[in-house]
């Protein structure tokens, strides 16, 4: 035992472990505190479930809008509402050629039927955004969140991590395979200050355009008036970090096929604190560790190695 | 004494015929029917028989707010107009905006954010709003086409009618 006692080794990794642990809770604590609200002029939707009527107008306008393959059914024929997949556990989704779909849900209120449009939800903190390490996506400061498919390699990572399993995939192409997904209208509308085509379609107001702040002043102000018909929750208000197209219903969430489990902060933070210690672990403790191995070695394991080395040749 | 009286009388009058006269007027120029068709695009315009509704319905608030003065049904809307006088705008268009969604609008709204009417809805969903929702409620008719009748670019933009698409079948999410 020449140079370093293993009394001395064993304290000296104690201390480094200690600031290590020291340097992640102060890390968090930073990343604690830089939260987002999202863009101060992002605009968004509200959606409110008490006037949707389910025509599928919005369906309709958006394929329109975006030039979408012909639907197999028209956009007026209601039996779609009757579809389910996988064995009528799920209801239509979003797809490769439909940025938005409406579905309808019985419910146990006296209202009748409730139809819930879905769509991205354009997230503040988007997981998707989040996911893609070839930054293929963008959250604009219009509050849009959008994607460049000429970057994508097409991971699907991005479909994993919405929480709102909102993008779709288009499979049947071979050559250039891409993400599909609601963009908000951004380059042909909200760009432009344009309110998004089906918000414009929409015969009932089910869809308020507006700011995003403004909305939620909105929101909360028509539960305020009408406390009888509306759930006192906006979804959207603060889920995942908050989204710029937020609910009103006038039954609870999650009849109406919403998750109501999501944290309240957005899906990056889960991995932030975790995150910011990758470059310090990669960064710092090959250089500590070969350090504590030359002291305690004497820096003869070096030397017998390039012996043996010698031996070899 | 017995002029006095009947100066008491002609009083009564001339007040009975002040507090009528609105409604008199009013009941002159009240539209027999109303062709609502400034938005007609999918559909065509609707001409609605006002006559008909009055028949249903003979307090004006219940479509017209606080606009003539007389009261309001809308509890919301009897927190501050309650005893408003009539104002000049009746139509629905007088207030209620083509495209509430412009940039203009918005800003306009958003200038004044304290005032109530800041969630005012636009003139295709006022329409839309008042009219089915009591249609619902009343068990008249509620299909699209019973108040309006569709235009080829509506059949168009639909994909339905002529323009329904060939084949058919089951659209999914994977198939």
């Amino acid at each position: 035992m020449s140079g370093i006692s293993r009394r001395k080794f064993l304290k000296s990794t104690v201390v480094a472990g200690g600031s290590a642990a020291a340097a992640m809770s102060s890390t968090k604590s930073a990343f604690a505190m830089k939260e987002f609200d999202g863009y101060p002029d992002s605009m968004g939707v509200l959606v409110d479930f008490t006037r949707c009527i389910g025509c599928r107008t919005c369906e309709a306008a958006c394929n329109k809008e975006h030039g979408l393959p012909e639907p197999e059914l028209p956009f007026d024929d209601f039996s779609v509402f009757d579809q389910t997949f996988h064995e009528g556990k799920q209801k239509r989704r979003t797809t490769d050629k439909a940025y938005t779909v409406v579905n309808r849900y019985e419910t146990k209120g006296p209202g009748g039927p409730v139809y819930r449009k879905i769509q991205c939800n354009h997230c503040n903190e988007p997981a998707c955004l989040t996911s893609c390490f070839v930054n293929a996506y963008k959250k604009t400061k219009e509050g849009a969140v959008i994607y460049n498919p000429d970057v994508c390699v097409g991971c699907r990572m991005c479909m994993v991590a919405c929480p709102f399993s909102i993008p779709a995939y288009t499979y049947n192409s071979a050559l250039h395979p891409e993400i599909i997904k609601c963009n908000f209208c951004y380059d042909n509308r909200l760009k432009k200050g344009k309110p998004p085509a089906c918000v414009e379609a929409c015969p009932q107001e089910a869809l308020t355009f507006g700011h995003r702040k403004t909305l939620v002043k909105t929101a909360h102000e028509r539960i305020r008036s009408n406390p009888d018909k509306y759930v006192d929750h906006v979804y959207g208000e603060k889920e995942v970090g908050g989204t710029s197209w937020m609910y009103l219903s006038g039954v609870s969430f999650d009849q109406v096929g919403f998750d109501t489990t999501l944290q309240h902060h957005p899906i990056l933070d889960n991995t932030k604190s975790f995150l910011s210690l990758v470059p310090m672990v990669l960064g710092i403790w090959p250089a500590l560790f070969m350090g504590f191995h030359l002291l305690a070695t004497g820096g003869k394991g070096k030397k017998s190695e390039s012996k043996e080395e010698g031996h070899g040749e | 004494m017995k002029s006095r009286k009947r100066w008491v009388l002609a009083g009564m009058v001339v007040a009975l015929f002040f507090l009528t006269a609105p409604v008199f007027g009013a009941s002159g120029d009240i539209p027999a029917t109303v062709l609502i068709d400034s938005l007609s695009q999918l559909y065509n315009g609707v001409d609605f028989d006002h006559e008909q509704h009055l028949d249903i319905e003979d307090d004006c608030s219940v479509c017209h707010h606080h606009v003539f003065g007389n009261g309001v049904a809308d509890k919301q809307c009897a927190r501050c107009h309650s005893d408003s006088e009539g104002i000049s705008s009746v139509a629905c268009n007088d207030c209620h905006v083509k495209e509430p969604f412009t940039v203009g609008h918005i800003r306009e709204m958003e200038a004044n954010l304290n005032r109530y009417h800041i969630d005012m809805t636009g003139l295709k969903a006022a329409y839309h709003l008042r009219c089915l929702n009591c249609h619902v409620k009343m068990e008249a008719p509620t299909g699209c086409a019973d108040c309006h009748e569709r235009t080829d670019a509506g059949d168009r933009f639909y994909h339905s009618d002529k323009y329904a698409p060939v084949g058919g079948g089951v659209e999914g999410h994977h198939e």
